[in-house]
């Protein structure tokens, strides 16, 4: 029967599209928190935003068959939200970081005062990239993941790999800068 | 002593940190979770189902109360518009206001339709040629201007360049 026919083939592409994403979630839901947390830095709104991208991709599954690199796709959907999302919460306290960095960084080998100061260090220079322009602090960002080539990054943000390497560049100038005024200050 | 120069200057730019927040490792069960998210989520919004306790065998494999239903609401919708359409009233005249036909008058003003027009008095004649006033008119002497009035026809025809450029002009005699 040709009705029926159509309806299994919708059935059997449903199922075939929901193990897809079920792969897509065990794949790369570990990296997606990871970039999510490297923005938001707070467990509970990275693991939202892992969720909320996941859903729009069960949202759009049509277009699985469509995209190449899945990978980059799914980054730039758990980028845009958690862009979103920083830019409608601003009102985060800036100690939040020395606490959750204490808490999430590797201390084997370090003593207290020595983890203290290196949590402090690192909510310092995070403080700092803060300070850096939208364009050049994303770059910086996702340069931070290895994973992530130059291309890759590109394809994330929608610009250019030459764009990506003049900002990087400039990124980097300016936290030299910055750091180096904040140790004079010091 | 740090030697390796990218890695002196990842550190002088902070990146080390970045690097070091990058790699941190996900909480344990997200990607379980992340299941749960997804199975809650409602899958079929757009399509209407039918609700999962009529779901029988019989409804999932034959399409007839499919196309039963269908039937049902192309019946409801059609019904309804031919009920509406039959309770209009159709042909009925509608108001028309007779004009009154306009009487041909003799020319001027017409009564516009009026029932009674007031009586006017008589309005000034025409008075014939050859009358006492016209006659008059004719014998009298016509007036004279009150003044001398400059006018273009007054001036000289000739203008003063073309005449000066005659004076001008030597005579040719052969």
């Amino acid at each position: 029967m040709e009705i029926s026919t159509s309806a299994d083939h919708e059935e059997t592409r449903r199922s075939a599209e929901d193990a897809a994403i079920s792969a897509l979630v065990d794949q790369y839901a570990a990296a997606l928190y990871r970039v999510a947390y490297s923005v938001l830095r707070n467990p509970s709104d990275a693991e939202d935003a892992v969720q909320e991208a996941f859903l729009r991709v069960l949202r759009h599954r049509h277009m699985l068959a469509e995209v190449r690199d899945h990978r980059v796709w799914l980054i730039r959907i758990v980028w845009n939200i958690v862009l979103d999302r920083k830019r409608r919460a601003k009102t985060r306290p800036e100690t939040d970081d020395v606490v959750e960095l204490t808490r999430v960084l590797p201390s084997t080998g370090l003593s207290q005062e020595a983890m203290a100061a290196a949590a402090e260090h690192h909510a310092h220079v995070l403080a700092c990239v803060e300070q850096l322009p939208a364009k050049e602090r994303e770059v910086l960002w996702l340069s931070a993941f290895e994973e992530l080539s130059s291309v890759e990054i590109a394809a994330v943000l929608g610009i250019t790999e030459s764009s990506v390497r003049s900002r990087l560049f400039r990124a980097r100038n300016l936290m030299a800068r910055l750091l180096d005024h904040e140790r004079n200050l010091r | 002593m740090n030697s390796n120069p990218r890695k002196t200057m990842i550190s002088e730019t902070g990146e080390e940190t970045l690097r070091l927040i990058a790699g941190l490792s996900a909480p344990a069960g997200l990607e379980e979770r992340v299941h749960q998210a997804l199975r809650a989520a409602p899958h079929k919004g757009r399509v209407l189902a039918w609700p999962e306790r009529f779901r029988t065998k019989t409804v999932r494999e034959s399409n007839w109360m499919r196309t039963a239903a269908a039937a049902a609401i192309v019946f409801v919708v059609v019904g309804g518009g031919w009920g509406v359409y039959s309770h209009v009233e159709h042909g009925q005249a509608g108001k028309v206001i007779v004009m009154p036909a306009r009487v041909p008058g003799g020319g001027g003003f017409s009564g516009a339709g009026a029932m009674r027009t007031p009586q006017t008095l008589p309005g000034p004649t025409v008075r014939e040629h050859g009358t006492k006033g016209t006659r008059e008119q004719e014998t009298q002497p016509a007036k004279k201007p009150s003044g001398p009035k400059k006018s273009q026809s007054a001036r000289p025809a000739v203008s003063r360049p073309a005449a000066s450029q005659a004076a001008a002009r030597p005579a040719v005699s052969q």
